[in-house]
């Protein structure tokens, strides 16, 4: 493995597995909130139809990093590109930036006063103007595949916690995104709805789908990721493929934290 | 067993109410011990000493006052052979807006069916069960009338409305669909058979604003893309322009509205408040959330300076102060115009603070969710956070309008003879002088209040059993 970093506390993240293009780039990001450094000098890159699991202790700035991502955090310092579109001020250049990027979130944020199908076609209609027709066709394909289209006509309030996730995974597709950020998704579920919502994300990178996911579930990140990046302190602390990271981890803080964990 | 065993058991299996006769109820609520049936005894005598003397009272001679000054109390000075106008606009009114809301009531109740929700088909006895407070009011206004054309025309005002709901139900789809638009022209031929060209400015402000609240605030986002955005929008406004134009071409001049008074002021300017108040205040509630400075400064100083003075003395400042600001060449909109537009800024400032509050309300994921979609600022607003923060605050809201409708009483302070005055004019007047007739006039006075600030507020819970507030 010669892209496994040792040694140094500030890992690069930089080399993507496999032959695809980069379709994000993050180039040595800093993000302040006040005076406290949320990330230091975050190098990753995250390759086409590639999955990256980002772990590590809570306060460690995963959230904040994919949260950069799509300009839900304004990045200080450094240089993020999302499939060749540099991250900037200009309001369009961000809005072009979200809707190729899906993202996911532990509270799902469904809109409660929009109906199941409501929720999965606004975005789709509103912003790429598809008419109504073709959108809920689409959505009601998506609900198909993440296995509740008797739902369509519901309400979010009327739905488990694992069905509103596989619904809010439903409404990031339906953008068609090039990328999806998934933030902790199952960390607001009850333990028997958590394997629904992983089983939907496992067949979402079995088809191929990039994806970057913040999650404390080890077992999906041995399972499904290409690479693990760990994360202590705003900093990126080790990179690597799951059975180079589980098995055999260089640094002494990758090993803390999963001893704590394992 | 024993016999009062077998007795308990009896009742506890017995159904509920099954043998209580109205003798075994009374007995056994009412004269169950001897305190109580003294208590009963005691407070029966009152009631019906109390129902006794009022219907004496209610059949006494006192009502004279009513009879002679009914008209004064619905529509006040307003000139004889300018009647014609009222009903006329009342009867567009009537007809417009009966069939506007039934279309929109089948184009719920199909929507409802198709997401397969419960949908009730709503019914003329359910239009009686909900405006039976105002209809009571009418009815009894109306039995004061010693002439016939006031009890046909109300009589002829019930018609129209059942008739124009059966026929916006009946109405084809495709035609459904511009109900909107065409309450919103019904609105502006009404005003302009009302009063003319006359109040042009303010008329076509009123409208504008009227239109933008209906499409804009829909909850409905069917129809919320660009094109279809203009055409609601914008139609009304081009038809409503288009007509005032014609309208003033023909010359249908009218009059100003100098002579306006009565209930129908009252209703009017409360119309006013709301329709104007809730865009402005919707913008200023969004405006203080701002974060340029400027806007935001603008917006805190508005609210902060409005809520902090009494209404009383804003109506009085632009009645006896404003004027004499004017240069000499402009020319002074009317006394009248003044006080809806205070009356329009007044209650626009409360209801952005109602909405501010709202607005805290809606989760910071709601708008990240959006933006991640990468949806626009604007629309975010309108399709995400605005819906979930007014319908968070339609009790607020509600009490906001009600308690400007009982405001607009404050009117009388500029010399504007509205609803309440009326009760103090027509003590004064020589007939009635000195007969401490205050109870019959502010009797009247009351019931019509309450029975249209009821209304209301039965409608306030209506709309929020209807979008499922506290459930969704």
């Amino acid at each position: 493995m010669s892209n496994t970093p040792t040694g140094t506390v500030n890992a690069d993240a930089t080399q993507i597995l496999g032959s695809g293009r980069a379709i994000i780039e993050m180039k040595n990001v800093d993000k302040l909130f006040g005076s406290f450094q949320a990330l230091t000098n975050i190098n990753m890159n995250v390759g086409e139809k590639e999955v990256v699991v980002v772990i590590g202790p809570s306060g460690s700035g995963k959230s904040t990093m994919i949260r950069c991502i799509n300009r839900l955090e304004k990045h200080d310092r450094g240089e993020i590109i999302v499939d060749g579109i540099t991250l900037s001020n200009d309001v369009r250049n961000i809005q072009e930036i979200r809707r190729e990027t899906g993202m996911v979130f532990q509270s799902f944020n469904l809109f409660p006063h929009l109906t199941v199908l409501d929720n999965i076609t606004l975005a789709p209609r509103q912003v790429r103007n598809i008419p109504k027709g073709e959108a809920e066709k689409t959505a009601m394909e998506l609900l198909e595949r993440v296995k509740i289209p008797e739902q369509a006509r519901k309400f979010p309030g009327q739905l488990s916690g694992g069905q509103q996730q596989r619904v809010a995974i439903a409404r990031s597709l339906a953008m068609n995104p090039k990328v999806i950020l998934f933030d902790e998704p199952t960390s607001a579920l009850d333990p028997e709805m958590i394997k629904e919502v992983l089983d939907t994300m496992k067949s979402l990178a079995n088809e191929g789908m990039t994806m970057i996911c913040v999650t404390h579930e080890m077992g999906f990140a041995r399972e499904v990721a290409d690479r693990v990046v760990f994360m202590a302190d705003g900093q990126i602390v080790e990179v690597g493929t799951p059975e180079h990271f589980f098995d055999n981890p260089q640094e002494e803080r990758t090993k803390l934290f999963l001893s704590q964990i394992l | 067993m024993t016999d009062t065993a077998k007795a308990k058991e009896s009742a506890n299996l017995a159904p509920l109410h099954s043998d209580t006769t109205p003798a075994k109820w009374v007995k056994n609520n009412l004269f169950n011990n001897i305190m109580n049936s003294v208590i009963t005894v005691v407070l029966g005598v009152v009631v019906v000493f109390l129902v006794v003397q009022s219907f004496g009272w209610i059949a006494g001679e006192e009502w004279e006052i009513v009879r002679v000054n009914l008209r004064n109390f619905m529509v006040g000075q307003f000139p004889s052979d300018e009647l014609w106008r009222l009903w006329t606009s009342a009867f567009l009114l009537i007809g417009t807006f009966g069939i506007g809301t039934a279309a929109m009531a089948h184009n719920a109740y199909d929507d409802a069916n198709e997401k397969g929700l419960v949908a009730e088909r709503p019914s003329l006895l359910n239009l009686l069960a909900r405006f039976w407070p105002v209809l009571a009011f009418v009815a009894l206004m109306v039995s004061f009338s010693e002439t016939l054309p006031p009890v046909v025309g109300v009589i002829a005002g019930v018609g129209a409305i059942v008739a124009s709901r059966l026929v916006g139900w009946a109405l084809p789809a495709s035609i459904r669909s511009l109900a909107v638009p065409m309450m919103a022209i019904g609105t502006i031929v009404a005003m302009a058979v009302l009063a003319g060209t006359g109040g042009l400015i303010a008329m076509s402000a009123g409208v504008v604003a009227l239109v933008i609240a209906a499409s804009g605030l829909s909850r409905r986002f069917e129809g919320s893309d660009p094109k279809s955005m203009a055409i609601r929008t914008g139609g009304p406004i081009i038809i409503g322009a288009v007509t005032l134009v014609i309208v003033n071409a023909i010359g249908f001049d009218g009059f100003g509205w100098e002579d306006w008074g009565g209930l129908h002021l009252t209703l009017f300017a409360t119309v006013v408040g709301i329709a104007s108040g809730m865009p402005i205040g919707i913008l200023l509630a969004i405006g203080r959330r701002s974060e340029l400075p400027v806007i935001k400064g603008f917006c805190v100083v508005f609210i902060e300076f409005v809520r902090g003075v009494p209404l009383i003395s804003l109506l009085l400042f632009s009645s006896f102060i404003l004027p004499l600001l004017f240069p000499p060449s402009v020319e002074t909109p009317e006394t009248l115009t003044r006080a809806m537009i205070v009356i329009a800024l007044f209650s626009a400032a409360y209801i952005a603070e109602i909405i501010r509050g709202g607005l805290q309300a809606v989760p910071k994921g709601q708008t990240e969710a959006a933006q991640a979609s990468g949806m626009s600022a604007a629309k975010i607003q309108r399709l995400i956070v605005m819906p979930q923060a007014l319908r968070a605050v339609i009790p607020a809201m509600v009490g906001q309008f009600i308690s400007l409708f009982k405001d607009t009483s404050l009117i009388a302070t500029i010399g504007v003879a509205e609803f309440f005055q009326f009760a103090a004019i027509a003590n004064s007047q020589p007939n009635f002088l000195g007969k401490s007739l205050q109870l019959v006039t502010y009797s009247i006075i009351a019931v019509g209040y309450w029975s249209f600030a009821y209304t209301m507020s039965k409608e306030s819970r209506r709309l929020e059993a209807q979008l499922g507030v506290g459930v969704r």
